[in-house]
């Protein structure tokens, strides 16, 4: 028996049990729409492919982690001083997190620009917003849990923040907290949030957000679906995905040379009786919410700035997830006047993170 | 027609990877021996903040290593998805896989 014949013998064994032609067939009937917004379409499979490394990178990381007071900045300590290769490792997990952020804003901006949360794809957008949320939940339970004196100070900010909303605003906070201020318990929480909870919740949404694109396809641009153009298309098995291959290696690339250049630091071990250092700020995806905050004066009309501004927030947080529906006909003005808002909030976002960091 | 030789060129590639990789001075999945893990233990004087970087010449230089063989890796896998694209185009256009449906 020669190499190829073993190949087709071991092919067929699994075929027979698992049917995996199926899926092939899927696939290479699945057609990806050519235009010049196609680029944008590489940013969904770039989001997966940092969540995939997050999750593995993560698994090596809970090995060695050990989330109580007395021993969480040890642990992460040691990991990057003894363990080999273990500053690699969580650098490449801090990194891959920050680069799957910053692409999922990409990837969101891009669907509100090109319109592509129009009729039928309305649940595809809303599963969108709940994966980015969980995605900055992710980001902001993991912050804590080196427990420096800045992880402990930016929690200590973050989770007071929904304290500002009058009802049910302090049970928010104590339940993040799991008690009146941040302590072993919030760690050990936030711990759980980070490795059990938040990853059951994306893995059926992000189920659930690829079973919609599936069904619905690929968004085609709006102009071509108005003047009901032909636009070329190509197989996604196996066109397509040789050219996301491309695009995965080089962001391969790009993240492991920057991991290994730019490990993140590990501060002193958080002291609770200490007061807060100088210069706190939360990771960059959280400097333009926190900018915002900053800039608000204390007292408008007689109520705290921090209440209407958080208020404010959940607001356009609660229209933003609705948009679909209010952007109901994205080709009359009412659309272009979206776009619009989308371009302003892109400026608005990116004025106040230079801000914040200047 | 484009013929690739991708099966030995992967192998090859994938061997070079994790030669280098693995090259480092341990693995990560190793155990630390109980005196080191006990010495950092009892570190009095812990400092300010950790700044995490290879140890020592060796492990830098095998660092550069890695990432020198990462980089050709992945600029040779590159250009062998080029061929694999241009070729799967071709066969899309001559229809090949729905004349094989038929």
């Amino acid at each position: 028996m020669n190499l190829k014949e073993f190949r087709i013998g071991i092919q067929s064994w699994f075929e027979d049990r698992l049917g995996l032609s199926l899926i092939t067939k899927f696939l290479r009937k699945k057609e990806v729409p050519q235009h010049r917004h196609t680029i944008w379409y590489y940013t969904g499979s770039a989001i997966l492919l940092f969540f995939g490394i997050q999750v593995i990178t993560g698994f090596m990381l809970v090995f060695y982690y050990k989330p109580t007071l007395e021993q969480a900045n040890e642990s992460i300590a040691r990991m990057i001083t003894d363990v080999p290769l273990g500053w690699i490792i969580r650098s490449v997990h801090s990194w891959s997190a920050s680069f799957m952020i910053a692409i999922v804003f990409i990837h969101l901006f891009c669907v509100w620009l090109t319109k592509s949360y129009r009729k039928p794809r309305e649940l595809t957008w809303m599963s969108g917003i709940f994966l980015l949320v969980l995605s900055l939940a992710f980001g902001f339970t993991g912050y804590l849990l080196p427990w420096d004196d800045l992880s402990l100070s930016a929690t200590k900010v973050g989770t007071d923040i929904p304290r500002c909303i009058p009802v049910g605003g302090l049970w928010v906070t104590k339940f993040l907290r799991g008690g009146e201020d941040v302590t072993g318990d919030t760690l050990t929480r936030f711990f759980g949030f980070h490795v059990c909870i938040l990853p059951v919740f994306i893995f059926i949404l992000l189920a659930l957000h690829i079973y919609l694109i599936q069904k619905q396809g690929m968004s085609l641009p709006l102009d071509a679906e108005r003047k009901k153009e032909e636009v070329k298309v190509l197989p996604f098995w196996p066109n397509f995905v040789y050219r996301e291959m491309v695009v995965w290696f080089l962001l391969l690339g790009i993240l492991f040379t920057v991991a290994i250049f730019f490990p993140p630091s590990l501060d002193k071990e958080a002291d609770l009786m200490a007061p807060a250092p100088e210069g706190v700020k939360p990771e960059w995806y959280f400097l333009f919410l926190f900018q915002t905050l900053k800039i608000v004066p204390a007292r408008i009309f007689s109520v705290s700035g921090d209440t209407v501004a958080v208020l404010f927030m959940l607001v356009l947080g609660f229209l933003f997830f609705f948009l679909p529906l209010i952007d109901h006909k994205p080709a009359g003005k009412k659309g272009k006047f979206i776009t619009l808002i989308a371009y302003a909030v892109i400026l608005y976002a990116v004025v106040m993170t230079v801000w914040s960091l200047w | 027609m484009i013929r690739v030789r991708k099966p030995k060129a992967l192998i090859l590639l994938m061997i070079c990877l994790f030669s280098a990789v693995f090259s480092l001075e341990r693995s990560f999945g190793q155990q630390i021996t109980p005196e080191k893990q006990e010495k950092s233990l009892q570190a009095e004087s812990k400092p300010e903040k950790i700044i995490p970087s290879p140890k020592n010449i060796k492990e830098r230089t095998a660092l550069y290593v890695f990432i020198g063989w990462m980089w050709l890796a992945i600029f040779v896998l590159i250009f062998i998805l080029r061929l694999k694209i241009k070729e799967a185009d071709r066969l899309y256009r001559l229809k090949f896989f729905l004349k094989n449906k038929k």
